[in-house]
């Protein structure tokens, strides 16, 4: 049996009546705050930089030699040029993906008998940004960024192609990729809000 | 021709006055976001103007210029009148706030009050009740249930706190031993009559809170339980005039009139009086700092009950207010 306890509400003492001392120490952390610094972020104007592994618009890393042994070895079965989406077209995001018609994928056979990835589209719209299609891709190339700023005027807007994708990655890349790989990073803003993070 | 001048005076003060009102009204919206947004770790308005200075003109270009709807089946009359009832008479109590001493410039005497009645205080707090039932038909002629709700609250709440206020005007009223300001602020240039009016003090301060539904009194508004309160079905400029109206001048002019009624007026503070400032900037310091008190109240309290504020109304502030009496009476007694 669960012993229940009650307890008394404490009554106001008569000097609690008398002075309003609780009415007092709410003034007193008003009075604080209100001499305290601000947090807010302009947020047009000044965007805090999300951390690495936010999850973020999708991006697919380019062909640069840089690929992983997964990639090595069906290389030469593809069609891809240097600084191309490095996408070999296997399906793997799709079977990951939890939403049935997010991904739009094509590959055709070139004439000397290789393959090559003409169409990846996602419709962002429908996307819940689990995250579940990036760790399913074996060949590291579909990652997502730390772009939050997805909003468009068209729905049609909202679908990213290939080619977007492979600059996005490039840009991700150029500004994020030696940054160790940490939960937060120390923003230089983030340190100057809330104090320099201790990592474990 | 004698009466002509006076009225021309007369006239000339007035709009003066409501102008003054009206902009100090305005900006006093903006004092009063800036404060709530400090109080709240935000800054504030900030992008029109340096510091949003000048974001009162733009929203009072937003309200005026928004489309003023008026639903089908409210009560016309009441619907209409409701809001210039709340706003009128509240910049009305205007009219018998003296701001300072008259004196003299150029050779012509000016008076910087519109008008000194031997009845100012009763006038005052007369106007300021009838301000209140723009309040109570605001929420009769919406014909919605949260307006209803809202008036009512206004209602029960309004018969608690004016027999406090009432008898906690009797104090200041006895040491002058005048119902006009202007001789009350002149009674005080000994001693304010917060000295032994202290529990009166206390309770003009919750009738004020009350009367002008800041926080911890909003019954009537309540955004958390009754959508909008009284003024839900209200758009425009109309639903403009109830928190101009309530929160800024009738704060104000309260302000106004409980620093005449407790802090001496436009006397200087105490030990302060040698320094060269003029009695009305040391009036309007005084009523500055009083209204950021209601300011400072309003974003730290949170909401009474109704049933919480009547209770405490009629079983706390009363009984205060009567003592108050007594104990004055005593004083004068004792010190004349």
């Amino acid at each position: 049996m669960v012993k229940i306890k009650y307890v008394k509400r404490p009554e106001l003492e008569n000097r609690e009546r008398i002075f309003f001392i609780d009415f007092i120490k709410g003034m007193k952390v008003t009075l604080k705050n209100l001499f305290r610094k601000t947090v807010t972020t302009y947020y047009p104007f000044e965007k805090l930089t999300p951390p690495k592994r936010f999850r973020g618009t999708h991006a697919h890393r380019v062909k640069d030699g840089t690929e992983p042994p997964s990639f090595k070895v069906i290389e030469k079965f593809m069609d891809i040029k240097d600084g191309e989406s490095r996408c070999v077209a296997c399906y793997m995001c799709q079977q990951a993906c939890p939403v049935p018609e997010l991904f739009k994928i094509e590959a055709i056979q070139t004439e000397d008998g290789r393959k090559r990835v003409v169409r990846f589209d996602m419709n962002l719209l429908n996307c819940m940004y689990c995250g579940l299609c990036t760790e399913a891709c074996p060949v590291d190339c579909l990652i997502m960024t730390d772009i939050y700023e997805t909003a468009a005027y068209h729905r049609g807007s909202c679908v990213t192609h290939m080619e977007d994708m492979a600059e996005r990655a490039v840009d991700f890349d150029r500004r994020r990729k030696d940054e160790p790989d940490r939960i937060w990073i120390d923003d230089k803003e983030r340190s100057k809000l809330w104090g320099q993070i201790k990592w474990s | 021709m004698e009466l002509v001048g006076t009225v021309v005076v007369l006239v000339i003060k007035s709009v003066i006055f409501i102008l003054g009102m009206f902009l100090g009204a305005a900006y006093l919206t903006l004092l009063e976001r800036k404060f709530a947004g400090h109080v709240q770790q935000r800054p504030g308005p900030l992008h029109v103007g340096p510091h949003g200075f000048l974001q009162p003109i733009a929203d009072a270009l937003k309200v005026l210029t928004k489309e003023d709807l008026v639903p089908d089946n409210v009560d016309k009359v009441l619907f209409y009148l409701a809001s210039l009832m709340a706003f009128v008479p509240a910049i009305m109590i205007l009219a018998v706030v003296p701001f300072g001493d008259p004196f003299t410039i150029f050779g012509v005497e000016i008076k910087p009050y519109i008008t000194d009645i031997n009845v100012g205080l009763l006038l005052a707090l007369a106007f300021g009740s009838i301000s209140i039932y723009g309040v109570i038909f605001a929420g009769w002629a919406s014909n919605s249930k949260y307006p209803m709700i809202g008036g009512l609250r206004k209602a029960a709440v309004l018969i608690g706190y004016e027999v406090a206020l009432g008898f906690a005007l009797v104090g200041p009223i006895m040491m002058a031993g005048s119902f006009s300001l202007r001789e009350i602020v002149e009674a005080q240039q000994n001693i304010w009559f917060i000295i032994p009016n202290i529990l009166a003090f206390v309770v003009v301060i919750f009738c004020v809170l009350a009367e002008t539904g800041r926080t911890p009194f909003d019954v009537q508004e309540a955004e958390a339980e009754l959508v909008g309160g009284y003024v839900t079905e209200y758009t425009g400029m109309k639903f403009g005039l109830f928190p101009l109206a309530e929160w800024y001048i009738a704060t104000f002019v309260l302000s106004a009139i409980t620093v005449i009624l407790f802090f001496g007026g436009w006397n200087p503070i105490p030990f302060l009086g040698w320094l060269p400032i003029p009695a009305f900037v040391w009036f309007f310091l005084k009523v500055f700092l009083l209204f950021m008190f209601f300011l400072w109240v309003h974003w730290t309290l949170p909401r009474y009950r109704v049933d919480q504020i009547t209770e405490l109304a009629w079983k706390v502030m009363l009984p205060l207010a009567l003592a108050n009496i007594f104990i004055v009476a005593i004083w004068i007694i004792i010190f004349g």
